[in-house]
């Protein structure tokens, strides 16, 4: 698994993906089952490969009986089903989605076999022994293919409430003998998670998998990726989608949601979060505003109060998150990077003060969480002390 | 109680190995050194009568599956019926030197760098079984021998679990077997499903405790069987012990880790172990 930022994105983003790896921002791509479909998935796999960037693909089994055409152009539809039917199968039954799996991945070229699983719930023995069933599968399959294979570790809300039931769902899931881990935290639905508890089981839970001497991989990180390398991850997951930006079951509902017609927002670096252009950076001291403007190379029309469109938007942020990510990864000392993201936190909430004392509210609540973050980094460097040694031992 | 054999008996009914010594007995086997015919010294184990053949297979695959320095070989397996004469045996390398318990005295504790390797040799044959996805599930002095080099050698396979088995229902009674003194707490307090190598990591983490410290971690003379129980699955006192306290710092870390109470914070493999133990031997 290379180490620093993955683009994992949905539908119509994958020539976004393109120009990002052409810019050299970003070290692999995961593909979603979901939101591509099988054909397209191996052209768009080739070159992705061909820019540099290693690829996986997320087969989206978390609602295993959600399904859609994209979905359905996968040879595996006879596995989507209902967690119960899909824990009565035989394992003949299970063992024949080695096939399919096989299939798919050897024709996408993937570096590694993401295996299919649902969310870990407390007190379910069954999803635990569903997922390490399915696990077994995914790496033999890993095997025959000469790839590593991951487990994929999705922490159900359920699982979340106290460190008891996590730490439950954890002993089960690391006991699989994976090559690594694909691993999301499922969050309550609000844009940003912000509740400093829960921010900080999220990354204790990363740190324990880094813990185990595998790699990371910390899907749906969104924003998030500020804080994955601080927890011992080694790629962090960002798509410019706000339903990407946490693990929510949302995603495999079938009800539309339209983005609206909102300006676009510009996601600054300096204050970890996103502003609204150019309602409310015009409105800024000139000072502050030149502070807040980051930029990348899809930002140019904001310096000079041009004209700016979402998708111009949505790259800068994709571009912004993952070149400071890939900045902070680039030192391997996992509480190394949660320093740095306690430096950028503390900096953005400075300038989050100033913007305060304009006078000015910022209408996304886009400054709740960066003081959750910062509070659940520090408590983490040191309640997670016995950790961070462990991993320096095991380096 | 231990299935015992006369070594006459054991001889007679045997008359194709030279018996030398009898070994410790368990409950299943009654065991001896032997000689074949070509001198090679084995360890030869007679089976009690009444010993659940299932379990006995686990034991066998297990063995069969793996080679390695750390872990007993499998010479023979004889199961033979015929009228008046009924031959169920086992025959492994016999190890030359003393079981673990011998060198674990109370209140001596080992050299750092003699329980590093020894120990990261020990975490060895237990990377062996890893890979094999097996548990022994019953490590504890008397499984281990030493060999005269100083080596360690796991041996007795009887609880161990072969996690890919299909059927593991077997596993549910592995809270009324085993040696509760180096029992993990998923031992006490789990299902078969809780059973994995790390509950031989945690085992092996109790005997460098006992190696360094002088002491066992948790059992404290006078305890009731509760009481225990509870100390392994509560209690992190262990680390508060004067000679734990001047461990070296990496040599404390490895230890709180070998000894957590959840799985999921212990080593996952034992190689990772091993490769700790050879880079703070030094410390």
């Amino acid at each position: 698994m290379r180490r620093g930022s993955w683009h994992q994105f949905g539908d119509r983003s994958q020539k976004l993906a393109t120009e990002m790896l052409g810019l050299g921002t970003g070290v692999g791509v995961i593909i979603s089952a979901r939101d591509l479909s099988f054909q397209k998935a191996r052209h768009y796999a080739d070159i992705y490969r061909g820019l540099g960037a290693e690829v996986l693909i997320d087969l989206q089994f978390y609602v295993p009986h959600f399904t859609n055409p994209k979905l359905r152009s996968y040879p595996f539809g006879a596995y989507r089903l209902a967690i119960p039917e899909l824990c009565r199968l035989s394992d003949h039954e299970v063992a024949g989605l080695a096939s399919p799996l096989e299939q798919i991945h050897s024709r996408i070229g993937a570096n590694a076999v993401i295996a299919p699983a649902v969310a870990y719930e407390a007190g379910q023995n069954d999803i635990a022994i569903l997922n390490a069933r399915l696990f077994h599968v995914a790496k033999a399959v890993g095997g025959n293919l000469g790839i590593p294979s991951y487990a994929t570790v999705i922490l159900g809300q359920s699982t979340t409430t106290s460190a008891a039931t996590m730490d439950a769902a954890l002993s089960q899931a690391t006991a699989l003998d994976a090559d690594g881990w694909y691993y999301a935290f499922e969050f309550s639905p609000e844009r940003v998670p912000s509740d400093p508890d829960t921010v900080l089981r999220c990354c204790k839970a990363g740190l324990t998998l880094a813990c185990t001497g595998k790699p990371v991989l910390h899907a749906y990180a969104g924003p998030m990726a500020l804080l994955s390398h601080g927890f011992g991850s080694t790629g962090a997951a960002v798509g410019h989608s706000q339903n990407l930006w946490r693990f929510t079951r949302g995603r495999w509902s079938r009800a539309k949601r339209g983005a609206g017609q909102a300006p676009p927002r510009f996601f600054s670096t300096a204050l970890w979060g996103t502003i609204i252009y150019p309602d409310e950076t015009r409105r800024l001291p000139a000072d502050l505003r030149a502070a807040i403007l980051t930029t990348t190379e899809f930002a140019t029309p904001v310096f000079s109060n041009l004209r700016w469109d979402r998708w111009s938007a949505n790259k800068h942020f994709v571009a912004a998150i993952c070149q400071k990510v890939d900045l902070i990864s680039r030192n391997t000392d996992p509480r190394t990077c949660a320093r740095s993201a306690v430096e950028v936190l503390q900096s953005a909430l400075s300038l989050h003060d100033r913007i305060g004392a304009t006078g000015m509210s910022l209408r996304d609540d886009t400054n709740a969480y960066q003081h959750s973050w910062l509070q659940s980094l520090q408590r983490l460097l040191t309640e997670a002390d016995a950790d961070y040694n462990y991993l320096s031992l095991l380096g | 109680m231990p299935y015992v054999v006369r070594i006459e008996d054991a001889a007679a009914a045997y008359p194709e190995y030279r018996f030398m010594t009898p070994l410790t007995a368990s409950e299943q086997k009654a065991a001896f050194h032997v000689k074949d015919a070509d001198g090679n010294d084995l360890c030869l184990k007679i089976i009690a009568p009444d010993y659940r053949v299932d379990r006995l297979e686990r034991e066998i695959r297990a063995l069969q599956l793996i080679a390695h320095p750390n872990v007993v070989r499998l010479v023979e397996y004889t199961f033979s019926s015929r009228p008046g004469s009924l031959r169920h045996f086992m025959v492994e390398d016999f190890v030359h030197g003393t079981d673990l318990s011998a060198r674990l005295v109370a209140g001596e504790q080992w050299e750092r760098q003699q329980a590093a390797d020894f120990f990261a040799a020990l975490f060895d044959g237990l990377s062996a079984l890893d890979q094999k996805n097996i548990v022994h599930r019953d490590l504890k002095p008397s499984n281990i021998r030493v060999r005269n080099d100083g080596t360690p050698v796991i041996i007795d396979f009887g609880l161990a679990r072969l996690l890919d088995l299909p059927d593991l229902t077997l596993t549910c009674e592995g809270a009324a077997i085993g040696t509760l003194h180096y029992f993990a707490p998923e031992q006490f307090v789990g299902t078969k499903h809780d059973i994995d190598p790390r509950t031989d990591i945690f085992a092996a983490g109790v005997l460098l405790h006992q190696a360094l410290v002088g002491q066992h971690p948790f059992w404290r003379l006078g305890m009731s069987s509760q009481e225990f129980q509870d100390a392994v699955c509560n209690s992190e006192d262990y680390k508060f012990s004067g000679e734990f306290g001047v461990l070296p710092e990496r040599w404390r870390q490895l230890m709180g880790r070998l000894l957590e109470k959840s799985r999921a914070r212990r080593p996952r493999h034992a190689a990772q172990v091993s490769a700790i133990l050879r880079k703070i031997r030094t410390d």
